[in-house]
């Protein structure tokens, strides 16, 4: 059978929904403990808590739009179900996600949005994603009481500290896959150098407008401009 | 409580330990718990309905590949985000992801909605519910995407559907990596010279990706030990 159907089928849809009435029963019940506590002792009205509601609900919509756009990628390169199952309630963008299905691609020796990825490639991906994603869900379970302790300790009172790991961590990860990209040439090295450029001017744009909801859509603009600017210069 | 130099006054301390931090810390132990076992069903199932299992050591070959990107991030996003989102907005993050593009955001404009400072007890209690609203937001819109997705995408003409085919993944590595460029500017380059070099000489990627994470935050933590230097907001 081909790994797309497979890919498709009830059974990781299923999975996906499984996921989601985790993550909503854990939101819904924290909400409701939030909420009665402001009106226990904080004075809030059902009229204040509807205003940080409605601000909360129209916040999001800008970023899940934007993700939804981005996320077509995965629909495209692997399928619906698989994104459900990954994008509903799981841990990781989009972004992160092409990067880990990418690592599983590597570790049995395919590449990830290439012919050679098959069902090996496919079964690879499942087991990885899912549980190097686990390692999150995991800290979270035993490590939030400790959360406070923790962050004064590891970032030496400077919390710049963290800053610098978390961003040259990402700048390693993805400066070897854009090289790795561009050293297939072509339209591969178009898209790279089209996307970053874009990426770069539409987030500096936002700043320069002194509009920060702009950032949202950046990401999502600049990786379909560079994918049209490599198909139109390889045309 | 008396108020703070702002006028501000934070809910006390013996309620909102009792009646919110303790039930948010069960139910966010158990439900993190019950997730982490729910993403081991998909492989599970994949094995048990198709017979179709991956390969030992590719599998944990890969997720050492992955866990040099993600464990250290893993480690840095709680810790940084901690102080605007509290504990049950942690537990709920690391639970559904997107926390700087989504999660963050909803919790500080429920927390401006709400003129309360962060870091504070309240700061906490209402970083909870914009982020509880976001990820009923994300998960209903995320359902209807992926469903929509499939009929959208096989409507597209063959230019374009050959286009995402090759072209989708490099650009979304671009603007990725362009975006933490201008986060970190001084970092760029070096990082893709680690990344560039290693690959031209024909590494294989086993070994070139841990030396690109690790040889770039060594650059970073050096960089930020000896002149300070750190990267700018997002």
């Amino acid at each position: 059978m081909d790994w797309k159907v497979i890919a498709n089928a009830p059974w990781l849809w299923i999975c996906g929904f499984v996921q989601a009435a985790i993550g909503l029963f854990q939101a819904g019940y924290f909400y409701r403990l939030a909420t009665r506590l402001l009106a226990r002792h904080g004075g809030y009205g059902p009229g204040q808590v509807r205003a940080i509601v409605r601000g909360a609900v129209i916040t999001a919509i800008g970023p899940v739009m934007a993700e939804i756009f981005v996320m077509m990628a995965l629909v495209f390169a692997i399928s619906p179900a698989y994104t459900w199952q990954r994008e509903g309630v799981a841990v990781g963008s989009v972004v992160t996600e092409m990067v880990l299905i990418s690592n599983a691609a590597i570790g049995v020796g395919q590449e990830f949005g290439q012919p050679s990825f098959d069902m090996v490639g496919f079964a690879a991906a499942v087991v990885v994603v899912n549980l190097s994603c686990t390692i999150a869900s995991l800290g979270a379970a035993f490590f939030t009481p400790y959360l406070g302790r923790a962050r004064g300790k590891l970032s030496r009172g400077d919390p710049r500290l963290l800053a610098v790991i978390g961003v040259c961590s990402a700048l390693g990860i993805f400066a070897f896959f854009a090289a790795n990209e561009v050293k297939r040439r072509g339209g591969h090295e178009v898209a790279v150098i089209a996307g970053a450029i874009l990426s770069m001017f539409l987030f500096k744009l936002a700043d320069w407008l002194h509009r920060p909801r702009m950032k949202e859509w950046a990401l999502g603009l600049a990786t379909f401009g560079g994918m049209l600017i490599a198909r139109l210069l390889q045309a | 409580m008396a108020p703070d130099e702002r006028g501000f006054v934070d809910l006390a301390v013996e309620p909102y330990e009792r009646e919110y931090l303790g039930p948010v810390h069960r139910v966010g132990f158990w439900t993190c718990i019950l997730i982490s076992a729910a993403m081991t069903l998909p492989a599970l199932l994949l094995y048990l309905i198709y017979g179709v299992a991956a390969p030992r050591a590719g599998a944990l070959a890969g997720l050492a590949l992955a866990l040099t990107y993600l464990l250290p991030l893993t480690i840095i996003e709680p810790l940084s985000y901690y102080s605007v989102y509290g504990d049950a907005g942690n537990y709920m993050s690391m639970t559904t992801g997107n926390i700087a593009n989504l999660r963050l955001p909803c919790a500080a404009v429920a927390q401006s909605v709400a003129e309360v400072p962060e870091g504070t007890r309240t700061g906490a209690v209402i970083a909870c519910i914009g982020i509880a609203v976001s990820v009923v937001v994300g998960v209903v819109g995320v359902f209807f995407g992926s469903l929509a997705g499939g009929w959208i995408t096989a409507q597209f003409p063959p230019w374009l559907t050959g286009a995402f085919q090759a072209y989708l993944l490099p650009a979304v590595l671009g603007a990725v990596f362009g975006q933490f460029a201008l986060r970190g500017p001084v970092y760029a380059i070096p990082a893709l010279t680690i990344a560039g070099v290693p690959l031209l000489l024909g590494w294989h990627p086993y070994s070139i990706i841990p030396a690109a994470v690790v040889g770039t935050v060594l650059l970073g933590y050096g960089l930020f030990s000896w002149k300070g230097i750190a990267p700018g907001r997002g």
